[in-house]
């Protein structure tokens, strides 16, 4: 389609000047320059055609730049010395001439040449320019592609995670449990079947009420106390009213998670582990705070912390807050800051 | 009859492995402990020939258990789940059961036990105060950890308050003196060559004569060891009968 509009138009200008410009004193010959010019838009067809080919067969395309350039001329210049040969035999041959052409054949050749060369040049120009445009359009759009499905999967591992030492932990205890206590075995498994839910179905869900979430983590801090028992005390200071308020599905499950796994479980008498949830200002605030201490550096790296910045981030774009800090020195406090009733972007 | 100690923090867990162990009559399971602090204490109390050991507990770990132990008895892992540990184990192929543990699991694991200690019977010194060459020590060294028959050890090499050992191509640290390690060595087969090493007689390949009246030992392992002129006179007088 290019190829033909292009040529097109070298005819049409061709013509227009032919019939407008040239000598007035020579005889014009509409018809015959006609079909000679027609001859050779054929052959510019041909020829560039076949250009295109080897430009896709040698893969100029991708090559380094430098290279590219060069091969670009030089292919431009092969080409156009063979079109002008063509030509040039073929007009000789089938005798295809205008009555006052008389120059010599050598002159010709180069003549032709050279004006080809040109138009190949820009023809050549005019394609890679047009590759190379596409192609930086097709990477911009491949990158956004990628980044939101790397976003996405993130999104995805992050909320699936349950810690697998918990749940063969959990386990563990049911089947002790099944002889010693079979109706506490009974509501475990209960309870265990809601947390592996809720986990599975948090992957569909980018916010859930609180009180859902609560339900979870209620439920994980019942299989827990079975295993630490005694070790383990729970306190829950709730405000009622932000029970509607939407979170991320797990995050609030992994905080107390974490409170456990680095709290608690590292302490020989145990300890306790206080959630809270409450306004404060025009955010909402949430907080678990456990026994327990941060030693040294906090590891950002550490799963926990690291995907509920994430999270928050991807979520709230920045208008939310966590962070972890020694409350004194017994108590560990994480907390999440969060706009109230956001307006959240659903998938 | 074996008896057996099982260490892990969770009382649910030790009574479910208590229960699984009903169907062993040979193992019969003496105490129970909640933390490693507890465990060592009914260790050296108790003097198991085997313990079911936890390796996430409150306090120490499992691994930092074993290496506050003098020598290790023999140890059955249990652990829910931790990366970490298993990639230790799959290295060194030390026994190790799942929790919940399958009673399949259970009676391979208690199958090997019996395997080793037969082969042990055998080659068991008698003195209990010493440590033997078919006693083991528990090796860690970062993530990777080891059970080290006293036999397959050439060399014991002082470094600060550390201790490094050399067994086949490793050589990790252990948090143990040189001088306490000699204290408790039997001095048949581990000799003070000076006071950086002490080396395993048995794993001695070329003995040559060295300046000032010392000798030089050659290893198993390629490493050559000076003994000093003092300890020459005594390592020649335990050769020579």
């Amino acid at each position: 389609m290019c190829q033909l509009g292009g040529w097109g138009a070298w005819f049409a200008t061709n013509a227009f000047f032919y019939f407008s410009l040239s000598d007035p004193d020579k005889e014009k010959e509409p018809l015959r320059y006609s079909g000679l010019l027609l001859f050779v838009i054929v052959l510019g067809i041909f020829f560039s055609h076949m250009m295109r080919l080897c430009i896709k067969e040698y893969k100029l395309l991708k090559m380094p730049i430098q290279r590219q350039i060069f091969y670009f001329l030089l292919l431009t210049a092969i080409f156009s010395v063979l079109y002008s040969s063509v030509l040039v035999s073929l007009t000789t041959l089938l005798d295809i001439h205008l009555k006052e052409d008389n120059i010599p054949l050598l002159n010709k050749l180069i003549g032709n040449a050279i004006t080809i060369f040109i138009l190949f040049l820009i023809w050549n120009l005019i394609y890679y320019i047009y590759h190379y445009v596409e192609r930086n359009r097709k990477q911009e759009l491949d990158t956004l592609k990628l980044e939101s499905t790397v976003k996405e999967l993130e999104l995805k591992t992050i909320k699936s995670h349950i810690n697998p030492h918990f749940i063969f932990n959990a386990l563990n205890s049911i089947r002790a449990l099944v002889d010693e206590n079979p109706a506490r075995a009974r509501t475990a498994i209960t309870e265990l079947s809601n947390i592996l839910r809720s986990s599975m179905q948090a992957e569909k869900l980018e916010t859930v009420p609180l009180e859902k979430e609560l339900g979870i983590v209620k439920d994980y801090l019942a299989l827990e106390k079975m295993r630490f028992e005694e070790r383990l005390n729970i306190e829950m200071h709730i405000d009622e009213d932000t029970l509607s308020q939407p979170v991320p599905p797990m995050m609030l499950q992994t905080l107390v998670e974490n409170a456990i796994k680095h709290g608690i479980s590292k302490k020989i008498n145990g300890g306790v582990v206080r959630i809270v949830s409450d306004f404060v200002g025009d955010h909402h605030v949430l907080l678990v705070q456990n026994t327990g201490q941060l030693n040294g550096v906090v590891n950002s790296d550490g799963f926990g912390i690291k995907s509920t910045q994430d999270r928050l981030n991807l979520l709230y774009q920045g208008k939310a807050k966590f962070d972890i800090k020694n409350l004194n020195s017994d108590i560990v406090e994480s907390k999440v800051t969060m706009p109230v009733h956001p307006v959240l972007v659903i998938k | 009859m074996h008896k057996a100690i099982i260490i892990d923090d969770e009382r649910l867990a030790r009574n479910e492995l208590k229960k699984l162990l009903l169907e062993f009559p040979q193992i019969e399971v003496v105490d129970e402990a909640a933390n490693a602090a507890e465990g060592i204490e009914k260790i050296d109390l108790l003097n198991p020939d085997l313990i079911f050991l936890d390796i996430q507990m409150p306090g120490k770990t499992g691994f930092d258990m074993l290496q506050d132990l003098d020598k290790a008895p023999h140890v059955i892992f249990t652990t829910a789940y931790d990366e970490y540990a298993l990639k230790a184990f799959e290295v060194n192929a030390l026994d190790y059961l799942m929790k919940p543990i399958e009673p399949k699991r259970l009676a391979d694991a208690l199958q090997k036990l019996q395997q080793a200690e037969e082969k042990e019977l055998g080659q068991s010194g008698m003195n209990r105060g010493l440590l033997t060459e078919a006693d083991q020590v528990f090796v860690k060294d970062g993530e990777r950890c080891w059970f080290v028959k006293l036999s397959e050890v050439r060399l014991f090499e002082s470094v600060g308050n550390y201790a490094k050992v050399f067994f086949g191509t490793n050589k990790p640290l252990i948090l143990k003196s040189l001088n306490a390690l000699e204290e408790r060595l039997d001095e048949k087969t581990f000799f003070r060559a000076n006071r950086k090493h002490i080396v395993n007689m048995r794993m001695i390949e070329k003995i040559e004569p060295y300046f000032n009246g010392g000798l030089l030992l050659d290893l198993q392992g390629g490493e050559k060891i000076e003994v000093s002129r003092r300890q020459a006179v005594k390592f020649k007088e335990m050769m020579s009968l």
